[in-house]
C-alpha cells in the first residue's frame, strides 16, 4: 500500500508539473536580487507562447540609447492579468519593473508593466517561482 | 529555399501564428506532446526491460512486442502530430535552438536503432523468446533505446534554456 500511495503522489506531482513545462522558471534565467525599472518607448511586441517578449529603447545615465528585452508571460497569464494584445503599442512610452537577467545581457523579466493609461499589470508567469508570483502553485512552494 | 527559410514560412504562416499567440492550444497542445510522450517511452521501455530480463521474464519476448507495440504507435501517433504543431508555432525559433538540433539528432537514432533490430536479431525472435539470458545484440538495442529516449525527453526539455 505504501509503494501505491508513493507512486500516487509522484503522478498527482507529476501531473501538477505539467502547467509548468510550457516554460521556464523565473530562477533559470533572471536574478531576484537586481530589480530594475525601464522606462522606454515600444520598439517591438512578439504577443508570444511559451513567453511573450517586448522591447524598449531605453535611455542609460550617458544618454546612450539601448534596446532592452523585456520577458513576461504567455498571451493566457497577460490577458488574466488585466493586459489585452492591443494594449502595448509600437512607440508608446511604458514603464517595466523587472529583474535582470543572470547572464548580463539587456533583457529582464518584466513582473509589473504600467501602461500609459496608468494600468499596472502583473507580467510574469504564473507559477513560475519569480519575485510576487502569488499563483497557487507558487504559494505551495 | 533553404531550410531557415522554410522555418521562418512555417513560423509566419496562419497556422503558426495562431498556435503562437494563443490563449490555450498552445497549452493544450504541449499537454498532449508531454502524455504522447509519455506513452510512447514508457511502452518502449516495457520492452527494452523485458529484452533485458528485467521484468517479465516468464512471457516471450514476441508476446511482449506484440502487446505494447498498438500502445507505442498511438504514443507516437499523438506525440509526433502535436510535436510537429509545436514545431510549426516556434520554427523560426528552433531553427536555432541548440537542444532543438541536438533533440532531432537523438530522434533520428531512435528512429534507425528498431529498425536495425528488427532486421537482425529480433527476425530469430523464436530461438530465444524465453532464453534466459536474452542475446547481447537484444540487450544493446535495449541499452540504446533507453538511453536514446531519455536523452530525447531532457533535451526537449531543455529547449526552454536557450534562446
Amino acid at each position: 500500500m505504501k509503494l501505491r500511495l508513493a507512486v500516487f503522489v509522484a503522478g498527482a506531482s507529476l501531473l501538477a508539473a505539467i502547467p509548468a513545462l510550457a516554460h521556464h522558471s523565473f530562477s533559470a534565467e533572471f536574478d531576484g536580487h537586481k530589480p530594475v525599472r525601464l522606462v522606454g518607448a515600444l520598439t517591438k511586441v512578439e504577443w508570444t507562447n511559451p513567453h511573450s517578449y517586448f522591447y524598449l529603447d531605453v535611455k542609460d545615465d550617458k544618454g546612450n540609447v539601448v534596446n532592452w528585452g523585456c520577458e513576461a508571460g504567455g498571451p493566457l497569464a497577460l490577458s488574466r492579468a488585466g493586459m489585452k494584445r492591443g494594449d502595448l503599442k509600437i512607440g508608446d512610452t511604458i514603464v517595466v519593473d523587472g529583474y535582470l537577467a543572470k547572464d548580463g545581457s539587456h533583457l529582464i523579466d518584466a513582473r509589473r508593466v504600467t501602461l500609459p493609461d496608468g494600468r499596472n499589470v502583473y507580467g510574469g508567469s504564473p507559477g513560475d517561482g519569480g519575485p510576487s508570483d502569488t499563483s497557487a502553485a507558487a504559494s505551495k512552494k | 529555399m533553404t531550410i531557415l527559410q522554410i522555418c521562418q514560412w512555417l513560423n509566419d504562416s496562419p497556422l503558426g501564428t495562431s498556435i503562437r499567440e494563443s490563449d490555450f492550444s498552445f497549452a493544450l497542445i504541449e499537454t498532449t506532446h508531454v502524455l504522447g510522450i509519455t506513452l510512447m517511452a514508457g511502452t518502449v521501455a516495457i520492452l527494452d526491460l523485458r529484452l533485458l530480463g528485467l521484468m517479465l521474464r516468464q512471457d516471450e519476448v514476441s508476446d511482449v512486442a506484440g502487446q505494447v507495440l498498438p500502445l507505442t504507435v498511438a504514443g507516437f501517433v499523438l506525440m509526433a502530430i502535436s510535436g510537429s504543431l509545436l514545431f510549426w508555432s516556434e520554427a523560426a525559433r528552433m531553427y536555432f535552438n541548440p537542444a532543438f538540433r541536438f533533440k532531432l539528432v537523438l530522434m533520428l537514432a531512435a528512429g534507425l536503432n528498431p529498425l536495425i533490430f528488427h532486421r537482425t536479431v529480433y527476425r530469430k525472435v523464436a530461438s530465444w523468446n524465453l532464453a534466459q539470458p536474452t542475446p547481447a545484440a537484444a540487450k544493446t538495442a535495449a541499452v540504446v533505446s533507453l538511453a536514446l529516449w531519455t536523452g530525447i525527453i531532457v533535451s526537449g526539455r531543455a529547449i526552454a534554456y536557450f534562446h
